[in-house]
């Protein structure tokens, strides 16, 4: 007697789809992918290049514990909307640049290069407190155009969002990171101008501008 | 005919809310033609939330262009403003406003939507007891749950009335309420809703009414 040819190998598909069923039940993704809107303010005068890496661009945070079942967590294309968006209404002129430090354009007069230090989560099974929160860090690092170091600092976002009725574990989480990020905008605008290094650096420009508005008056000939 | 008065009962049968409304007032509201009011959660607690779906059925409710109330929906400021209303920046107090409006393209901005009065509403809906149980099974006869449950709900709402143009806390009101709801459950279960948070939007949003509009609303 011979069992037919594809018994066994349906028998051993339905296997690996339950069991792929099964991992995925177990398993969350979330792609967060939001807009963000330009600050309002006045701009800062310095022309910068914004360098965001690939790794940055494209970020996701995996987590796989004991105590938590399997999260992958992808914020880079929001946190690209976000850092273009923010980086780019805040100063006179902002040139994305694709690579860096090569073929960095003559007039940049600062370079901004965001890394992602950190991204935790909490939901309200954990905390009994009916909101998911978010915490992103961010170390955020300029350079001038020979590539020295100028500044480095952190930035800090908090997000969180109440539970809500018929709305999914991933939905509530995106929905959390999203303010997260909008909490690091308002970081980064608001800060940008309070790291020591930069503000010494924005009064040596705010001078520098004044001299050059006043000295072709000054240089004017007299009769 | 058991049917129609079953369908009747589901919509008429829920549970009870009670809504306690105070209201401090410093100065009347007065709402000129063109003037908006902006309705804003406070969010920088860290153990809850104000409810956005809350702060957006204020919004809808006190929203009467014909009765010359004009709200600027809370994303569309916000967004607007971004960042200055988030909740790491937003101001505290009104004697805040006058360094926000040391910025001259947030000054403008606030002045091209007219806006006249900022609401601040901070507070939360909560589940403070449940009790009972239901159980269902299912088995070849069929399928039915048996049992019988029942929690409490508290909404606490306070609204900061602020008149952006005088830069001045015009007044204070709040909300406070509570609800049971109920859900036996006989083959089939009931669900008897207390709709606390919606009853709290109402209240609020009618005192508010009353409050921008105070000759308006004693008419009515």
């Amino acid at each position: 007697m011979e069992y037919p040819g594809n018994g066994f190998s349906t028998m051993s598909k339905f296997t690996i789809l339950l069991a792929a069923i099964l991992i995925s039940a177990c398993s969350h993704t979330v792609r967060v992918d939001g807009s963000y809107p330009q600050p309002v303010g006045q701009q800062h005068p310095l022309t910068v290049g914004i360098y965001l890496s690939d790794e940055f661009r494209n970020f996701t945070y995996h987590e796989d514990s004991e105590d938590r079942e399997e999260w992958n967590i992808n914020t880079g294309r929001a946190q690209k909307n976000l850092f273009e968006t923010v980086l780019g209404s805040m100063f006179t002129e902002a040139i994305p640049l694709a690579r860096y430090p090569q073929d960095l354009p003559k007039n940049v007069e600062l370079v901004i290069v965001p890394e992602i230090r950190e991204l935790q989560f909490t939901m309200p099974r954990e905390t009994r407190v009916n909101i998911f929160e978010v915490w992103i860090k961010y170390d955020m690092n300029a350079y001038d155009q020979q590539g020295e170091s100028i500044a480095s600092w952190v930035i800090t976002a908090y997000g969180k969002t109440p539970t809500a009725f018929l709305k999914s574990q991933e939905d509530a989480l995106a929905q959390a990171i999203n303010v997260a990020l909008r909490d690091a905008g308002a970081t980064l605008y608001t800060g940008f101008a309070k790291v020591p290094e930069l503000q010494a650096l924005l009064a040596n420009k705010q001078r520098a501008l004044s001299m050059k508005q006043t000295d072709p008056a000054e240089n004017q000939p007299t009769e | 005919m058991y049917k129609s008065f079953f369908a009747l009962s589901l919509i008429f049968l829920s549970g009870c809310t009670t809504v306690v409304i105070d209201e401090y007032r410093r100065s009347d509201g007065e709402l000129a033609e063109g003037d908006t009011v902006v309705i804003l959660g406070r969010r920088h607690s860290s153990d809850y939330e104000t409810e956005p779906d809350l702060i957006d059925c204020v919004g809808q409710q006190l929203h009467n262009p014909d009765r010359g109330v004009n709200v600027i929906p809370e994303k569309q400021f916000m967004d607007a403003m971004y960042p200055w209303f988030e909740p790491r920046t937003a101001p505290m107090h009104v004697r805040s406003l006058d360094r926000l409006m040391e910025i001259p393209n947030v000054r403008e901005r606030m002045e091209t939507y007219g806006v006249k009065y900022i609401v601040w509403i901070d507070g939360s809906t909560e589940t403070t007891a449940s009790a009972g149980s239901i159980g269902c099974s299912i088995g070849t006869g069929g399928a039915g749950c048996f049992g019988f449950g029942t929690w409490d709900k508290e909404s606490d709402y306070e609204a900061s009335v602020w008149d952006f143009r005088d830069q001045e806390l015009s007044g204070k009101l709040s909300a406070d309420a509570k609800g049971t709801s109920y859900m036996p459950a006989i083959v089939i279960p009931i669900p008897l809703i207390a709709r606390v948070q919606n009853n709290a939007c109402k209240g609020m949003a009618a005192q508010l009414q009353e409050f921008l509009l105070p000759a308006q609303g004693s008419k009515s």
